[in-house]
């Protein structure tokens, strides 16, 4: 049983990270909470929705689409928004309201769009242009569990863990080996600084900002097959749930996430598995006590103030 | 003799009742929420939209029958959305009854946005039409104020699955059960009363896991894998459609082979669920049958596939999915219309009497409508029934328990 | 005549009136009942947001502490309404003093953090491993203590102490000096302020506010679920409502419950399917172009507003 929990909790968690790690890119970058998060990953959702029932493609077509998609509708927003945020006395407490604000208008548009049910995707269609390979690699049957070590497993999360981490390989990428990257890394440092050495903060920040949109939009796609099913009222609790991942993490430092993700994954699983009903109230507890113990979280610069 | 005269003084009391009354009004009002958003607006919305459809079709009519004035009086329906919050629900309930004087009170669905209803109505002495707020605590024999028009009440609602495998299960080879709900009002008492029965039938059968999980909970494969350890026989699970589809999904996606499993909403929502789970994942799954697969004898209303004709017209874009909701929305309007059709006036606790006067009487595409003292439903049961491929790649419901509405044998273990 | 007096007087005063008179001429006693609630809690909010800059994201954790500490002194002790409504105040400060330590977190860390806690403090109220003493998620209902004009005339007495608080806040040498901790900890902290111990006292204070709210709460609604009474809305709606008329003032979060909230109960009324559309541009609206709240309309002008 503790086998099984350990593995579902990693591959869980390694999807936890891609869920969060658009959310903190964004307040790496540019102190901005960002409380509509959980809606772009529901929108993503919708996109794969609509990719699998509409068009009858493989959902993961939906992950380059769902990208583009919000990386644009991240540029957009970013130069609506957030320049004028940034003018205020106190932007980052702002933020939170302003957001929160834009997550009530995407759930009532996508409600009065869609309506209020909930709606997934076969678990079949994830990856059926994939099925073959597995076959090969895994063995087993084409439309039937993954076999590791000895026990089974969703072949979605296998799938979904497996593009996180992908996903995460390329925000490491895009940090630490491109020009726009390392720029990136420099507003994060020390904000005021980069402006003062004549940085463009608000380009680098506004292709930040569409980035975390993307990744999170692509979370989304795998989120029918990670929850079960989607409504547009999901929003809400998967901000919920980044928030907890990020701060286990590190607020700030988007590769902490990989880390807060997975630790979040598995301490969830194994409380599910040894205490079911208490569950949920874990991440919360985890997450203040790492507040208080390691306030910069697991692999944090120092936070503490007075 | 004596019995004659005295229904003749009666009659001749309900005839002159309406002409003592005051002038008709232009108008009914009905007063009701309804959540468009928030987490239970996937369940509210096909009950209130089933009411719309009656009232439209009753003002298309010219109204509805009222007794009290002895003519048609048009119906308005005074409806507010919530958006899933207790708080503007308890505001928006006063605001019904204070500020638009409503002649009729109708709570929103689920027990946890009628709970604030049930409190006010009493409060203001206006009788609650609650429609399918089955939680336990609302029904006490100190509030008349409230009946419960569309579901069971949550202590009596699993009997028949209970029944079911204490009567049947050892005969098929049934002695460990595993237990898993969702811990909310609705599922949480559903699941002490499957315990329950089970204790007091004192039969051959043992509960070998018995666990409660959040409502939040959307992933199942771990607790799925403990089930599987304990090696039950059969497997409950009691939580809300998010729940069971979540479930569900995952039986079928880490390839778990339960013998018996019953989950609430393959029968209740079967169309919500068979978008979101797939017809190979509910093969074989035990659930409630809905009434709309029994066809029940109706005395009053629309018969079960003229409703959903009309449904299937009305919202022909699917947003709002057809299921045992929608049927909970037009009963409790049928039960309305009934009512306005018996009471001698709109005094509150007329209506109630009006009310349980239907109880055992009114038979509707829900079933039969019964009440028991306190205002709880006690008819309208959902038989135990099986879900079977129908042999053209969908599914069918095969009633196995009670036996007298039992419309086939159960296939145990399940292939 | 000194200004704390003065606006007592002119501001104060009236409110109590006005609100103490309303209930014989208005019928929908509930939507009052919230007026009164949402200024209470817009001002506990104001004393810990305005006077120290600290976001209490999760608000609500202090009310909904409160309202079962309410609940579980009638269900278990047979308490009278009045001792449960003391008691659920100090429920309150009991949870604030357990949280304490994370106003050692600044910025979002410590809106995050207090969102956590009141989450955490919600799945641990409504746990069914609880039922014996708070019914865990099956909820309440307080039949014995029903008294809604009881509970009505405790909440104007709770919101006469409040503003009692925030009429002293602004006029006294301890909330100077907290706005100065406020602007500048560094500077304060060397002319010899005591930092800790007044951003301590202004927490647990705010705290106490929110948990007799949640008592009286408990008091008028009587029968409820843990959902209802941790319902997320109550701190998002105190936070924007305090913001909107403008922090760190007396009148601000005032104009802000009567304004906002009397838009929200009006298009909740008449369009009901844009209700959540329209509120969530209005929250955004005033972010980008009234950041400093409706005061600051006059302020601009040079006027001076209380």
């Amino acid at each position: 049983m503790l086998v099984y929990a350990l593995v579902a909790g990693l591959l869980f968690g390694l999807y936890f990270s891609l869920v969060g790690i658009g959310l903190n890119l964004v307040f790496g970058v540019m102190r901005i909470v960002n409380l509509a998060h959980g809606d772009f990953l529901m929108l993503g959702a919708f996109i794969a929705v609509g990719v699998s029932a509409l068009a009858g493609f493989d959902p993961l077509f939906a992950v380059p689409l769902a990208f583009v998609v919000f990386v644009l509708v991240g540029l957009v927003l970013y130069y609506l928004l957030v320049p004028r945020l940034q003018g205020s006395v106190d932007p980052e407490m702002l933020s939170i309201i302003l957001f929160f604000g834009l997550s009530q208008v995407i759930e009532a548009l996508t409600t009065i769009a869609f309506g209020t049910s909930e709606r997934s995707i076969d678990s079949g269609e994830l990856g059926k242009i994939l099925a073959g390979l597995r076959v090969h690699v895994f063995g087993g049957d084409a439309d039937g569990p993954v076999e590791l070590l000895g026990q089974s497993f969703p072949t979605s999360w296998v799938i979904s863990a497996a593009v996180s981490v992908v996903a995460i390989l390329l925000v490491y990428v895009y940090l630490y080996r491109t020009r726009l990257g390392t720029l990136t890394r420099a507003v994060m440092s020390r904000r005021e600084e980069a402006f003062a050495t004549g940085i463009n903060v608000d380009r680098v920040s506004a292709v930040a900002f569409g980035i975390g949109l993307g990744l999170a939009a692509i979370a989304g796609v795998f989120a029918p097959f990670m929850f079960g099913s989607v409504t547009p009222a999901f929003g809400e609790d998967a901000t919920v749930t980044s928030f907890a991942i990020v701060v286990l993490g590190s607020l700030g430092n988007p590769l902490g996430t990989a880390l807060g993700g997975v630790v979040y994954g598995i301490s969830y699983m194994v409380v599910q598995t040894y205490l079911s009903s208490w569950a949920d109230l874990l991440p919360y507890v985890l997450l203040i006590l790492i507040l208080l113990l390691r306030p910069s979280g697991l692999l944090g610069r120092r936070v503490r103030v007075a | 003799m004596i019995r004659k005269i005295a229904m003749a003084l009666v009659a001749g009391l309900m005839l002159a009742t309406p002409a003592l009354a005051a002038d008709p009004p232009a108008e009914i009002k009905i007063g009701t929420l309804y959540a468009s958003s928030g987490r239970f607006a996937s369940i509210s919305m096909p009950v209130h939209s089933a009411l719309k459809i009656w009232v439209d079709q009753k003002n298309a009519e010219g109204g509805v029958y009222v007794k009290a004035f002895d003519k048609k009086i048009p119906i308005k329906l005074v409806a507010y959305d919530d958006q899933s919050n207790t708080a503007t629900a308890s505001t928006l309930y006063n605001q019904l009854i204070t500020q638009d004087k409503v002649d009729l009170l109708v709570a929103d669905s689920g027990s946890v946005l009628t709970a604030p209803a049930v409190a006010i109505a009493r409060d203001h002495k206006m009788f609650l039409f609650d429609q399918t707020g089955t939680g336990a605590s609302f029904f006490s024999k100190d509030n008349p104020y409230i009946a419960l028009m569309a579901d069971p009440v949550s202590t009596i609602w699993p009997k028949p699955v209970a029944d079911f495998l204490t009567q049947d299960g050892p005969k098929l080879g049934i002695k460990k059960i595993a237990l898993l709900y969702s811990t909310n009002e609705f599922t949480g008492t559903q699941a002490n009363a499957v315990r329950k029965f089970i204790k007091e039938a004192n039969a051959p059968v043992e509960i070998v896991y018995d666990q409660g999980v959040p409502t939040e909970t959307s992933n199942y494969t771990v607790i799925i894998n403990n089930i599987r350890a304990k090696q039950p026989d059969a497997v409950i699970h009691l939580g809300y459609a998010p729940n069971d589809i979540a479930f569900l999904r995952n039986v079928n996606e880490v390839g778990a082979k339960f013998k018996w499993l019953f989950c609430i909403y393959p029968g209740l929502e079967t169309e919500l669920l068979e978008k979101n789970v797939g017809v190979k994942g509910m093969q074989h799954v035990f659930t409630y049958v809905p009434p709309s697969e029994l066809n029940y004898p109706v005395n009053f209303g629309m018969k079960m596939p003229e409703f959903r004709a009309l449904w299937n017209k009305t919202f022909p874009d699917g947003k709002v999915e057809f299921g045992f909701n929608a049927v909970a929305g037009y009963t409790t309007a049928l039960v309305i219309e009934k009512t306005l059709s018996v009471a001698t006036s709109l005094d509150q606790m007329e209506l109630r009497r009006a009310v349980f006067s239907l109880s055992g009487q009114l038979k509707t595409l829900d079933g039969t409508f019964a009440l028991d003292e306190t205002g709880g439903q006690i008819g309208e049961l959902t038989p135990l029934g099986q879900l079977e491929p129908d042999g053209k790649g969908g599914l069918k419901f095969v009633a196995v328990y009670p036996h007298d509405v039992a419309t086939g044998k159960p296939v145990y273990p399940r292939p | 005549m000194p200004s704390a007096l003065r606006h007592l007087l002119f501001i104060v005063a009236p409110l109590l009136a006005v609100f103490a008179i309303l209930p014989s001429v208005y019928e929908n006693h509930l939507m009052l009942f919230n007026f009164v609630v949402f200024l209470i809690l817009a001002q506990g909010v104001n004393v810990i947001y305005g006077f120290t800059g600290y976001l209490p994201f999760g608000y609500v954790g202090f009310f909904g502490g409160g309202a079962y500490g309410f609940a579980v002194m009638v269900m278990h002790l047979h308490a009278s309404a009045p001792v449960a409504v003391v008691v659920a105040g100090l429920a309150g400060v009991a949870l604030g003093l357990l949280l304490s330590p994370l106003l050692r977190l600044s910025g979002a860390y410590f809106a995050i953090a207090n969102l956590a806690a009141a989450l955490a403090v919600l799945h641990f109220v409504a746990n069914p491993a609880l039922e014996t003493i708070t019914r865990g998620p099956y909820g309440v209902s307080l039949t014995a203590t029903f008294n809604p004009n009881a509970a009505y005339a405790a909440a104007l007495v709770v919101l006469a102490l409040t503003m009692g608080a925030v009429v002293f806040l602004k006029n006294s040498r301890f909330g100077l000096a907290l706005q100065s901790v406020r602007e500048d900890p560094v500077s304060a902290a060397m002319a010899g302020v005591s930092v800790v111990r007044m951003r301590v006292i202004a927490w647990l204070a705010s705290a106490l506010i929110a948990g007799l709210a949640g008592g009286v709460y408990a008091w008028y609604v009587s029968v409820f679920f843990p959902d209802n009474v941790f319902s997320g809305t109550f701190s998002i709606f105190a936070i924007v409502f305090a913001l909107f008329g403008g922090v760190a003032t007396i009148v601000g979060p005032i104009v802000g419950v009567l304004l906002l909230y009397g838009v929200y109960n009006l298009i909740g009324f008449t369009t009901p399917q844009y209700f959540q559309l329209i509120y969530g541009l209005l929250i955004m609206g005033l972010v980008l172009f009234l950041p400093a709240g409706l005061v600051s309309l006059a302020t601009r002008r040079g006027w001076h507003v209380p």
